[in-house]
């Protein structure tokens, strides 16, 4: 295995057992503090499904970058990366909708117990994806200015796709448990 | 004697006292084994200048796994001490059965009920000797823990989460302790005394607690306590329990969570400055005059 | 002198254009420079912790002492720990990790240097945002562990314990960054021959380590950005008031708490296991156990944290489990001890000051691990924690432990990083003043805390005892004082006119010891054959080498 990609799945192992943590807090004041149940009524499963649609989808996206980059097909790969990084976007948009509405009414993460732990559990998520974005367009920048003929740069798209596979992963745990009120 | 967990005089203290004594004899026998063994090496494998390199050994199974079994087996022997003593150092609360005295931390003092009488009081806690009591540890704030280290094991008061521990006596007398988990500024200053009497004298104490003081109608205490009730002491003292209680404050032996004894001198020297005795404490710096510290002095001390 | 089993390394990569002097140093991606300047900033901080130590035994050394205030007291005692921790013994270790792995692997550099380099100045800046709290409102005052929710808002109103947070989370995607560079360096850069069985035991903790802090760090980070989520958003994980859970704190804290105090210890293990064969002129004894055991210790540290909770009240049977598993970890962790004697056993003794250190190493660990056993006996802990016993305790692993085995490899390994030995006289009289002032400092921390004392507390009444104990317990600190100043002395003359050390001053036999002294840029210019795990042993010994001697394993 290369080194680039042997580093990154340790910093995603690190990631992982911190997001772990934090749905453990979701998951344990969701059952302690009682008033869980009430907010999750507040929150709108089938449009956060829709918007999570593109997430999921952009790893799809993010993969077919990968390939055309290592079949060097430049032009391609990066159609593909300017894709990904709309899909990201486009999540984040609905997340945002989804934020604005529970703030509307009243739900904040200085409310209650599901406001601190939704927020803190989605908002960490939204920065990873956010980060996400900040590198894919400085892929997408590399390969508009032709830098990916150096065949250490087309790594780093298979490199990064491994951190944007485990963000979108961390998603469907957290649909799962939040939106679709498994384990609780 | 000292307050040593080695000075047990509860059968919980004891049982604990007992374990303790065990495991350090044990403990020391590897401790003398492994000492001994590192000064024989370095005195009898000293090497000398121009020595050949020695006989180049890279282990041996059979010694090793013994090295590996032994102590594992030693380990085992101080568990099933752990399991049975941890049982009678802290046996389990029979279920329904109510707690006799209530302990509710605060920053820095320890406010004290007992459900069956209604008796509030702070600090030093009174009860007969030779009964098992269970009591219930709360916080009012911050995790504080209560230990008694003659009595009893430490038990931590936490907010949200009330604890039980088992309090008995098999003698009478006065038994310190402290608070023991870091809680601010003045967590070196949140003593506990556990003042263990024979039935007879408890009786009186509770009966006393559960009147009111004997006020003089006039004199310095009188206008001690009409000073109490107009400079807002209530305030703190009374109605939002920041403070201790101070109904029978005249009876205690110390002042502040033990950190003063209850003298006149040392109730004045508080008043007149709370933060010269504790500093970081709750209680400001009121500025009172000489006066009026004579009058409050007057009415707290007769407030038995 | 070549032969086919020789690696010769390719030709070196253009390096940048040396800049002499400092700054060389700020824009290094050196991994020896890198090492260096982790062990100078490591060392200004020790420096820093043991002044904070003083003023907090100057204030203990009587009964009601009114040398600092609470608040002075509380907030120094803090940053006592929180130093002592973050900022000296961890980076200290992961520094010496960063100057030795590539050498003793046969490799030019670290896997990412330019990683390498930030996450050093990720520790050095979070630092500073840690310090600035002294002038930013005032330092963190609520203990090295923070318990909720005397660290919220409402209890804890400066901004200390954001400056605190907010550094530790800095230092913390410093040392993971390095963590899991070293780890990569030693999966994909070992040198033609060493496989992983060959590896130095050294390398080997290394990277056990590197696994725990992998999976450590994270739930600190969960709970640092829960605190300040808290703080400065007003929300409610810790606060009982508004459902949250004052206890939850704790269970983050100390699944980080306890594996750290092994990633505290595992690198100190590894330098006494190259220490004490090379001065016992033999191999270690029991190269697999030694590993193996301390691989358990990696896996096994994560379950038996709850031991730091046996007071929190959570019941008989979550109290017994821990207990289980506490004195489970101790089998593992105790059999090092006799293959540490065992190596001695038998062999030519060379009493340098290295070796003192290593040897001391192994009584003081054993103290330490011994009182370790007494808390997993649950209702001793019920008695003992929180006390002046547990002070003695972990500064018995910590500091007869670890620093112990700290200075045992700077003084091996200091002629190594530059050409120069340590003066062997003025190593003598800082070992036996280490040695006697830290057992005066600390073994009568023992009896104060059986006494009743408990920790973390400015002041303390006159009970019977208390008083003449801490008084020599200040002495002792300050007899350390002065053993601080002999070794700053040592290595201040020392590199001015130290003896010249040559390559290998010590006739050791791992592959650093063929490097020159200090090693050229590129580490090797070539790498010998590595055949066994004493590479340099078969190199002086061709009739005898190790693959010969020893028919078990090679």
């Amino acid at each position: 295995m290369h080194k680039d990609k042997m580093i990154m799945y340790m910093v995603v192992a690190t990631e992982a057992v911190f997001f772990t943590l934090l749905i453990l807090a979701y998951l344990y004041f969701h059952k302690s503090s009682g008033t869980g149940a009430k907010q999750t009524a507040l929150l709108d499963p089938l449009r956060t499904f829709f918007f999570s649609l593109f997430l999921f989808s952009s790893s799809f996206t993010v993969w077919r970058a990968e390939k055309n980059v290592d079949k060097r097909n430049f032009g391609r790969g990066g159609f593909w990366l300017l894709v990904t990084i709309l899909f990201g976007a486009t999540f984040l948009v609905g997340q945002g909708i989804e934020w604005t509405g529970l703030i509307h009414h009243g739900e904040t993460v200085s409310a209650n117990l599901f406001g601190t732990t939704f927020f803190t559990l989605t908002g960490f998520h939204g920065m990873h994806v956010l980060v996400g974005l900040i590198v894919l367009s400085i892929l997408f920048g590399l390969a508009v200015l032709g830098d990916f003929k150096n065949s250490k740069t087309a790594l780093s798209v298979g490199v990064f796709a491994i951190y944007w596979h485990f963000v979108d992963i961390v998603w469907v745990f957290i649909f799962t448990i939040v939106y679709l009120g498994v384990i609780s | 004697m000292t307050n040593s967990p080695f000075n047990g005089v509860s059968p919980q203290a004891q049982a604990i006292s007992h374990v303790f004594i065990i495991s350090l004899v044990v403990l020391a026998f590897i401790l003398v084994l492994v000492l001994g063994l590192v000064l024989f090496v370095m005195i009898k494998f000293r090497g000398r200048e121009g020595e050949a390199e020695p006989p180049q050994i890279f282990g041996n199974k059979k010694l090793e796994i013994t090295w590996t079994v032994v102590p594992g087996l030693i380990l085992v022997f101080l568990f099933i001490l752990t399991v049975i003593y941890a049982n009678r150092s802290d046996p389990s609360v029979p279920k329904g059965r109510q707690p006799d005295l209530v302990v509710i931390a605060h920053q820095w003092w320890w406010e004290l009920k007992y459900p069956q009488t209604g008796v509030v009081t702070a600090n030093e806690i009174h009860m007969p000797v030779h009964k098992k009591w269970l009591v219930r540890i709360e916080s009012a704030d911050v995790i504080h823990s209560f230990w008694v280290p003659r009595l009893a094991r430490k038990m931590d008061a936490i907010p949200g989460h009330p604890n039980h521990i088992w309090l008995e006596s098999d003698s009478t007398g006065t038994y310190w302790g402290t608070c023991s988990e870091y809680c601010g500024a003045q967590h070196a200053g949140m003593h506990i005394r556990v003042i263990v009497q024979n039935q007879k004298d408890f009786d009186a104490w509770s009966n006393e607690q559960q009147q009111g003081p004997n006020i003089p109608q006039t004199g310095d205490a009188a206008k001690g306590q009409q000073l109490f009730d107009q400079l807002t002491c209530l305030n703190c003292h009374a109605i939002k329990n920041i403070g201790p209680n101070l109904t029978h404050v005249g009876s205690r032996e110390t002042l502040a969570s033990g950190v003063i004894t209850n003298t006149p001198e040392n109730m004045a020297r508080w008043l007149h400055n709370p933060q010269a005795v504790k500093p970081g404490c709750n209680m400001p710096n009121l500025y009172l005059t000489n006066e009026q510290v004579k009058y409050l002095v007057a009415y707290l001390e007769a407030s038995k | 002198m070549t032969d086919s089993n020789t690696t010769t390394l390719s030709a070196p990569i253009s390096l940048p254009r040396e800049y002499k002097g400092l700054l060389s140093w700020i824009t290094t991606i050196d991994h020896k420079q890198i090492g260096i300047l982790y062990l100078a900033m490591t060392f200004f901080y020790f420096l820093v912790g043991g002044i904070e130590a003083i003023f907090m035994r100057i204030q203990l050394a009587v009964p009601n002492n009114t040398f600092l205030s609470p608040n002075s007291y509380n907030e120094i005692f803090t940053m006592h720990g929180t130093t002592m921790i973050f900022l000296v013994v961890m980076p200290m270790l992961i520094g010496f990790a960063n100057y030795l792995v590539p050498l003793m692997i046969g490799s030019r550099d670290i896997a990412f240097p330019r990683l390498n380099a930030l996450g050093f100045w990720l520790l050095f800046f979070g630092s500073l945002m840690l310090y600035f709290s002294f002038i930013g409102g005032g330092a963190p005052s609520a203990g090295w562990f923070s318990y909720a929710p005397l660290s919220e808002k409402p209890y804890s109103a400066t901004p200390g314990l954001d400056y605190w947070a907010l550094g530790l989370l800095l230092m913390g995607v410093g040392t993971v960054s390095t963590a899991i560079n070293i780890n990569v360096t030693i999966l994909k850069y070992r040198v033609k021959g060493m496989s992983l069985k060959r590896l130095p035991l050294f390398v080997w903790m290394v990277f056990i380590n590197g696994f725990i802090i992998l999976f450590a760090l994270p739930p600190l980070n969960a709970a640092l950005v829960m605190l300040l989520v808290d703080r400065q958003l007003y929300a409610h994980f810790f606060q009982a008031v508004a459902g949250g859970s004052a206890i939850m704190w704790q269970q983050y804290f100390w699944a980080f708490g306890h594996p750290e105090v092994y990633i505290m210890i595992l690198p100190a293990w590894g330098m006494i296991s190259e220490i004490i064969p090379v001065f016992s002129r033999k191999p270690i004894f029991g190269y697999g156990f030694v590993a193996g055991s301390t691989l358990a210790i990696g896996v096994l540290s994560f379950a038996v944290y709850a031991h730091h909770m046996f007071a929190v009240g959570l019941g008989h049977p979550f109290n017994i489990a821990f207990a289980f598993s506490s004195m489970a970890i101790a089998v593992p962790t105790g059999i090092k001890i006799f293959n540490w004697i065992a190596t001695m056993w038998g062999g030519r003794i060379r009493f340098t000051t290295s070796m003192k250190y290593a040897i001391a190493f192994i009584v003081l660990f054993t103290i330490g691990g011994l009182s370790g056993i007494t808390f997993a006996v649950v209702p001793i802990d019920w008695q003992v924690t929180d006390t002046y016993y547990v002070v003695a305790h972990f500064h018995y692993v910590l500091f007869g432990g670890t620093l112990f085995g700290i200075f045992a490899g700077i003084y091996y390994w200091f002629p190594k990083m530059t050409g120069r030995l340590l003066s062997e006289k003025l190593g003598n009289w800082h070992f036996w003043l280490t040695f006697i002032g830290f057992n005066l400092t600390f073994f009568i921390q023992h009896f104060v805390g059986l006494l009743g004392m408990p920790r973390r507390v400015y002041t303390y009444p006159n009970l019977p005892g208390w008083g003449w104990m801490n008084m020599v317990s200040t002495i002792g600190a300050f007899v350390l004082g002065i053993s601080v100043l002999i070794f700053l002395w040592n290595i201040f003359i020392s590199l001015r006119k130290g003896k010249p050390a040559g390559d290998n001053p010590w006739e050791a036999w791992t592959l650093e010891w063929a490097a020159s002294s200090p090693p050229a840029p590129h580490n090797f210019e070539l790498v010998p054959p590595v055949n066994g795990r004493r590479p340099l042993w078969d190199l002086q010994h061709p009739d005898t080498p190790d693959w010969k001697l020893n028919k078990a394993e090679s």
